[in-house]
C-alpha cells in the first residue's frame, strides 16, 4: 500500500548501506511509516530514536544553539541518523560502511518535501 | 524512588519498567482492582481510587472491544493536556494483570509501549505457578485489598512466597 510518504522514504532507503528508514512522530514515538529490513524492530527503533532526537533538540535549544540540523549516532555496527521538522522525525539506520554524506543529503532533501 | 509491591515477584519487572519508560505513576493490579505494586503514589487512598477506576476502565474497555471488534481492546491510551494515561493487560501464570501508568512529556507513548512489552514478558517469566483457581471476588476481598495497601505503604510485611490462587492473588 502506498502512502504520501512512501516515495519520501524510498528516496532514502535507495542509498547504499541503508538498513531502514522510518518516519516517526516526535512527541509520541509512534511510527507514521517505516521501510526497514527484516529483523529490525521498527517500533522499538522508532520510539527510541524519536526520544533521542527530541532530547537533542531540547538540549541544543537550551544551550542556545537553535535547532538540530542533523543528528548522527555512530555505533559499533552502524549509524543512526535523524532529522526533524514540524513534529516529525525522519530516522535512518545504516551499515558502518554506508556513505553518510549521501545519506545526509538524501534525508535533508526528503525533509523538504515532508 | 522505588516501586512498592505487595508480592515480591513483581518488584524487579515493575522497577525496570518505571526506570526505563520514565513514567510518573505506575500501578500493577489484578483486574478485580486489587493492587500488586505501585510507583509514584504517596497516599493509600490515591492507590485505592486509581485501582478501582483502572479496573473499571479495563473491564468496560474489554466489553466495548468485544462489542465492536469481537475481542477485548488490548491497550488503552488517553492523552491529557499535560499527562497521558496508558492501560494494558499482561497475562501471567497467576492470571491477567493490568498495568495503569501515567506519564508526561519526559516519556512518550511509543516508549511506554516498548517497555510495556518488556514488562509483560518479564512478568510472564517471573510469575510463580498457580495451583488453585477461585472466584475473582472471594469473601475476604476487602481484607486482602486492605492488606495489600498496608504492605505497599510499609504498614505490614510482605507475605511469604508461595503458591496462590490464579484469579485472586493473596497479598
Amino acid at each position: 500500500m502506498s502512502t504520501p510518504y512512501t516515495d519520501v522514504l524510498s528516496a532514502v532507503t535507495r542509498q547504499r548501506g541503508v538498513l531502514g528508514c522510518l518516519l516517526v512522530s516526535e512527541a509520541d514515538g509512534i511510527i507514521v511509516e517505516a521501510n526497514v529490513q527484516v529483523g529490525i524492530e521498527a517500533g522499538v527503533a522508532g520510539a527510541l530514536v524519536a526520544s533521542l532526537y527530541r532530547r537533542a533538540r531540547l538540549g541544543t535549544d537550551a544551550a542556545g544553539l537553535a535547532t538540530v540540523g542533523f543528528l548522527q549516532l555512530e555505533a559499533e555496527q552502524g549509524h543512526v541518523c535523524a532529522v526533524g521538522r514540524d513534529g516529525l522525525v525522519l530516522a535512518t539506520l545504516a551499515e558502518p560502511k554506508a556513505h553518510i554524506g549521501l545519506i545526509r543529503s538524501a534525508m535533508l532533501r526528503a525533509l523538504e518535501v515532508l | 524512588m522505588r516501586a512498592r509491591v505487595a508480592e515480591a515477584w513483581v518488584e524487579a519487572p515493575l522497577q525496570r519498567f518505571v526506570d526505563d519508560a520514565r513514567v510518573q505513576f505506575a500501578l500493577l493490579l489484578h483486574p478485580s482492582g486489587q493492587v500488586l505494586g505501585q510507583f509514584g503514589f504517596t497516599r493509600a487512598v490515591d492507590v485505592m481510587a486509581a485501582c478501582a477506576l483502572g479496573a473499571a476502565i479495563h473491564a468496560s474497555a474489554g466489553e466495548l472491544g468485544k462489542e465492536l471488534d469481537g475481542h477485548p481492546f488490548r491497550e488503552l491510551y488517553h492523552a491529557g493536556r499535560d499527562r497521558q494515561v496508558f492501560i494494558a493487560e499482561a497475562p501471567t501464570a497467576r492470571g491477567a494483570l493490568v498495568l495503569l501508568t501515567a506519564f508526561d512529556a519526559e516519556s512518550s507513548l511509543g516508549l511506554v509501549q516498548v517497555y510495556f512489552r518488556e514488562l509483560r514478558d518479564a512478568l510472564q517469566q517471573a510469575a510463580p505457578p498457580a495451583v488453585e483457581s477461585g472466584p475473582a471476588l472471594d469473601g475476604n476481598f476487602e481484607s486482602d485489598l486492605n492488606r495489600s495497601l498496608a504492605v505497599l505503604f510499609g504498614r505490614a510485611q510482605q507475605p511469604a512466597a508461595g503458591p496462590a490462587k490464579s484469579s485472586s492473588p493473596s497479598a
